[in-house]
């Protein structure tokens, strides 16, 4: 996993397999962005090509974490089985799932105009 | 068609069962979307039993597969203590993100992915049946 920082976002790339081996160490990765927010928060899920509720269980953190502050968390470019796993557990309908990260980012953006007119 | 392995009651060995199931791909003509389903439903079922199971004590987890046309049965049998996956109660994947909790999330997915789990106990094992209708091009 990389993790590269865009203007108003931190964009997390996710590879390989999140399972119940994996899932521990990307947990402790992200520990930091979970504790205390300071950008949005975006997964780049393009190279990920398995998930079990092991990583569901992470990404519900996440998700809950970034809940109630000023920053957003939002995922894109899910590969099928991962975008499948999504929709069975319920996660479409509290996670915005983009099509790429640009779109992840723009939306951000938008967000972040509407809330300094705001 | 028949294909048993064994692994033991270690998270590490999920890497084996992954090789096992990549090595049946092109035997069975998986597509890399079924493969990743029935990984998924193997994963959930061992990761249960170790979690569930005593582990300082080493014991075997033995996994068939059979395919009959399109018909995939899976069978996981185990010497771990008793534990019936089957009756633990569905989460609600329909409350709100604040309300939501990862419990059951695992067995949810097995459901979903499986047409019919079955569980008995014997021989001082659990023994877990768990059927699969492939997609038409794994024919």
């Amino acid at each position: 996993m990389t993790i590269s920082k865009g203007q108003h976002a931190t964009i997390f790339t996710l590879k390989g397999r999140l399972d119940s081996n994996t899932a521990p160490q990307f947990e402790k990765q992200l520990q930091d962005f979970l504790v205390s927010p300071n950008s949005h928060l975006v997964f780049d899920f393009d190279n990920l090509e398995y998930i079990s509720s092991a990583g569901l269980r992470v990404i519900l953190n996440t998700a809950k974490a970034y809940s109630s502050g000023p920053y957003h968390f939002a995922a894109c470019a899910m590969q099928e089985h991962v975008q499948e796993v999504f929709e069975i557990s319920g996660f479409d309908s509290f996670i915005t799932i983009h099509r790429s990260v640009d779109e992840s980012l723009s939306a951000l953006d938008k967000d972040q105009e509407s809330k300094s007119e705001a | 068609m028949d294909v048993s392995f064994q692994i033991m009651n270690d998270l590490s060995e999920l890497n084996t069962l992954r090789v096992q199931l990549q090595a049946l791909r092109s035997v069975w003509l998986l597509t890399p979307k079924t493969v990743a389903e029935i990984n998924l439903v193997l994963e959930e079922i061992v990761s249960n039993i170790i979690e569930h199971g005593d582990r300082t004590k080493k014991h075997p987890i033995h996994i068939t597969l059979k395919k009959e046309g399109l018909e995939l049965t899976m069978v996981v049998i185990d010497e771990g203590p008793s534990f019936d996956p089957t009756i633990c109660a569905p989460p609600d994947t329909t409350l709100p993100l604040k309300k939501r909790q990862s419990g059951g999330l695992g067995i949810h997915l097995v459901r979903a992915l499986c047409q019919c789990c079955s569980y008995t106990r014997a021989n001082d094992s659990n023994i877990l049946t768990m059927k699969r209708t492939l997609p038409e091009e794994c024919r």
